[in-house]
């Protein structure tokens, strides 16, 4: 192979010849005068953020939501949603957090919270008038699509309980804080397959892979939590051990994009980059070794793909699809929107609710357009599958949860293994 | 697995990959970009100039038996690859024509100057400077980058009666600043369409045609353009813009909406750097990823990553320069003093823009003595050597002619 033309973040700036492109694709750009779009935004204002410089001119940056589509169309390379979010960091350090942001970085913290008592937690929260005043007070959107607290525990004290399948082979799991306090049915169906497949799955130490940290521009909070995660993993990728993450978001932050946004690359994080996988790519690769059953039961019904921009960001095609294309009678359809809008915790915010809304527009009405019979929606991140529920009253399931029903061990309307159900 | 892999999803890339789809095979386009065409007018030069030559080509047809015998048009049948591609593009709703007789047509380029070329999409044909009705030039205020007095006043100097009027940004968008292609989709709009055409009648006098910039409409753009003629009742045509070109936009959306009809998965953002081959036979192509780099295998393999302008030749400062993906041999001087000549607009052209892949009959790239490189690899497009796509203004009429050749070749073997 030839050697990575891999350019620091800031040295692409130069390489913009001006053409536009990516303005006419941001999504977000495509809706609101607030944003003046990739162009302005990275490399151009980018000139006016020199060290030394005071402050920052372009508060506006801060209407980027960081979902990468203009990084993918620009034919110059130029890392754009990077450059934003070093000058979203620039500005928090200039002038400190909003509490709101504060608090969204931290959501493992208040996974862990709520987690102490969620009946109760969601009741707090998920109510009219808390969401009211949380609106007028933080300016956490009211109807935007938080997730609730999962009330049968999480994900990790399930596992702790557990029966394992002990095994040669061996797979390490990433399942992230939304897994973990959120939806822990996803993580029980990703054990459920990958045990199906004959490994033995060991959960490491893991904390908050600090994605929403650095969309929120606390770079210095976001390196200790990925640092943390550096160490806790280290030893499963020296031992070579695969590791495997259902959240295609944190996978990213892990492998690339913490990385890249905090000038950290090492060997350490070399291996990391090399010794983890999203799970769908992870079972793409099994597939292509000849190692991936397909004791499929039929699932007749249509579900509609939508491609996260996460995923995308990957660069690794749509290993989803791929893998959920073996499963008998399922007709998967690949929608083409660029983004669901939410991204990251970009539509919690009261003030960008609307925009986040208009943005997903395009991705509703893909997933409207193929019928109304339709029950589920699938897409890679968690993110995503809240919005497109919030947007289209369908059910979000992760790619692997829906592998895991055709494997005949998961029920997807109830989300429980059917070894579990009595 | 599949039959054929296309690196590359530029105009060349997609008509090979196209045409090898239409003749059964399973084909998938990776691409590192979206492709050339979002800087292009939108329309097909086949050949505009001779090369070493200032004069211009008044009929590609009869020039071609001229061009030199390694030049890209030699090895293939244009002619044929053209008019399938006007068929295609009639098939998905997108009309090309030429001038009538095997001549070029010359259009107003965005700066007013007239520019050859050999097909056009419908909404630019009554551009046509051969024609005689005078031309009112239409610009938004508001709107960066186009400037109708400019363009009229040039036309003037080359003796076509034309004019400058504006309409208000208001008309097409509520928004302050946007630019072609948001202008573009806010013409989607059937009720701004209307109210475009109303503002245009009023400043349109009669016998006139109307040239605007090309904003009209995206997805749903033969509705706009049909809308904007039946209500005013003149002749419009649609003037390129500074990139991003909607034309040329329009031109990718509708054949990648015909690829992904016959079942072609495109995949871009895939930057493939890297490949393996059992002896003569490339085993798979690698991209980058965020983690392990990703393999793609298939029997063959089509190279259509352009020139160097369009990255599929790189070179570095000392004056090494490499095909891409493969390191294939090059024609390139490896001397840097020998890639350009004295003056930027040398109307002999730069020698490194001939520079490039040298392929044999059935476009398989070749050796210095001829022989195929790799049993399964094929090539086409910008990559190809021996001509010089803009001294020639040939870019869109070689990477049609041999993405088809190609396409069909690596489709057959
Ligand atoms: S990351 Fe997304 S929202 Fe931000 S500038 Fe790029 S395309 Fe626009
Ligand atoms: S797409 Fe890339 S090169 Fe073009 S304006 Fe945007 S950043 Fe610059």
């Amino acid at each position: 192979m030839h050697t990575t033309s891999w350019h620091s973040v800031s040295m692409t700036l130069d390489e913009c010849i001006k053409c536009n492109i990516c303005t006419s694709y941001c999504p977000v750009a495509a809706v609101t005068d607030k944003f003046p779009g990739p162009k302005y935004a990275g490399p151009q204002a980018q000139r006016f953020r020199e060290s030394g410089q005071i402050t920052s001119p372009d508060v506006w940056v801060d209407y980027c939501s960081a979902c990468r589509v203009c990084n993918e169309v620009c034919p110059s390379g130029v890392k754009i949603a990077e450059i934003n979010a070093r000058a979203k960091a620039q500005i928090v350090h200039e002038r400190g957090i909003p509490l709101r942001n504060w608090f969204f970085g931290r959501n493992e913290i208040l996974g862990r919270i709520g987690n102490l008592a969620p009946q109760i937690a969601n009741l707090g929260f998920h109510n009219p008038v808390s969401r009211l005043m949380a609106e007028k007070i933080l300016g956490v959107a009211r109807h935007a699509p938080i997730p609730h607290w999962s009330t049968e525990g999480n994900f990790r004290a399930w596992f702790a309980r557990r029966e394992k399948l002990r095994a040669e082979k061996k797979v390490a799991y990433f399942h992230g804080c939304s897994t973990n306090y959120y939806e822990p049915a996803v993580g029980k169906a990703a054990v459920a397959v990958l045990e199906h497949l004959g490994y033995e799955v060991v959960l490491p130490p893991q904390n908050c892979c600090a994605l929403p940290m650095l969309n929120n521009g606390e770079f210095p909070a976001a390196e200790k939590l990925f640092r943390s995660n550096l160490k806790k993993l280290a030893p499963y990728v020296d031992r070579g051990l695969p590791i495997v993450g259902t959240s295609t978001s944190c996978v990213l932050v892990l492998r690339e994009e913490a990385t890249e946004m905090l000038d950290l690359e090492n060997a350490q994080t070399q291996a990391l980059k090399a010794g983890m996988w999203d799970i769908s790519e992870w079972l793409r690769e099994r597939l292509e070794q000849g190692e991936l059953p397909t004791d499929f039961r039929e699932l007749q019904m249509v579900v509609p793909y939508h491609v996260s921009c996460q995923a995308r960001a990957h660069r690794m095609g749509r290993p989803g699809l791929d893998v959920l294309m073996l499963i008998p009678g399922l007709d998967v359809r690949e929608g083409n929107a660029k983004c669901c809008g939410l991204a990251g915790t970009y539509g919690y915010k009261a003030e960008k609710y609307d925009i986040a809304m208009q943005v997903g527009e395009d991705a509703f009405r893909f997933v409207r357009a193929q019928g109304e019979g339709v029950r589920y929606v699938t897409a890679d991140s968690e993110i995503c599958r809240w919005q497109l529920e919030h947007g289209t009253q369908k059910l979000g399931r992760h790619p692997v949860e829906i592998l895991a029903a055709a494997y005949g061990l998961y029920d997807l309307d109830r989300r429980q293994l059917l070894a579990e159900m009595k | 697995m599949l039959d054929l892999i296309v690196i590359g999803a530029g105009l060349s890339g997609m008509l090979a990959a196209h045409t090898a789809a239409r003749a059964g095979a399973r084909v998938a386009i990776v691409s590192k970009g979206l492709g050339a065409l979002h800087w292009s007018a939108g329309t097909i030069d086949a050949l505009g100039y001779f090369p070493d030559e200032k004069t211009p080509v008044s009929s590609p047809l009869a020039a071609l038996p001229m061009l030199a015998p390694n030049h890209p048009y030699t090895l293939c049948d244009a002619p044929a690859a053209w008019r399938e591609f006007a068929a295609l593009t009639h098939a998905c709703g997108l009309p090309y024509a030429g001038a009538n007789a095997d001549a070029n047509l010359w259009l107003p380029s965005p700066a007013g100057a007239a520019r050859p070329t050999w097909l056009a999409p419908r909404a630019q044909l009554a551009g046509d400077l051969a024609r005689a009705e005078p031309m009112l030039i239409v610009g938004v205020r508001g709107m960066r980058d186009f400037f109708p007095e400019l363009i009229a006043e040039n036309l003037r100097k080359q003796n076509h009666a034309a004019r400058a009027a504006f309409v208000p940004l208001e008309v097409i968008t509520a928004r302050h600043d946007s630019n072609s292609v948001q202008l573009a989709h806010a013409l989607d709009d059937p009720a701004r369409q209307l109210k475009l055409a109303r503002e245009l009648k009023k400043i349109v006098q009669r016998g006139e045609r109307i040239g605007l910039p090309a904003i009209l409409g995206l997805d749903n753009h033969p509705n706009a353009f049909q809308t904007l003629e039946a209500e005013t009742g003149a002749a419009i045509f649609e003037i390129p813009t500074l990139p991003p070109s909607v034309p040329g936009i329009r031109l990718n959306d509708a054949l990648r909406r015909e690829l992904h009809r016959l079942g072609v998965r495109v995949d871009v953002n895939m930057d493939v750097r890297g490949f393996h081959a059992d002896g003569a036979r490339i085993a798979f192509v690698e991209s980058e990823t965020s983690g392990q780099p990703l393999k793609h295998r298939a029997e063959k393999f089509l190279l259509a990553t352009g020139g160097i302008l369009g990255g599929g030749i790189q070179s570095d400062p000392t004056g090494k320069t490499w095909e891409a993906v493969f390191d294939l041999p090059l024609t390139i001087a490896p001397n840097r003093g020998d890639w350009f000549r004295a003056r930027f607009f040398d109307p002999a052209g730069h020698p490194i823009f001939r520079g490039g892949v040298a392929v044999n009959r059935v476009f398989q790239p070749v050796n210095a003595h001829g022989a195929p490189v790799y049993a399964n690899l094929w090539a086409a497009g910008g990559v190809l050597a021996h001509a010089d796509p803009i001294l020639e203004r040939s870019l869109e009429g070689v990477a049609i002619a041999t993405g088809v050749a190609a396409g069909k070749f690596a489709s057959q073997a």
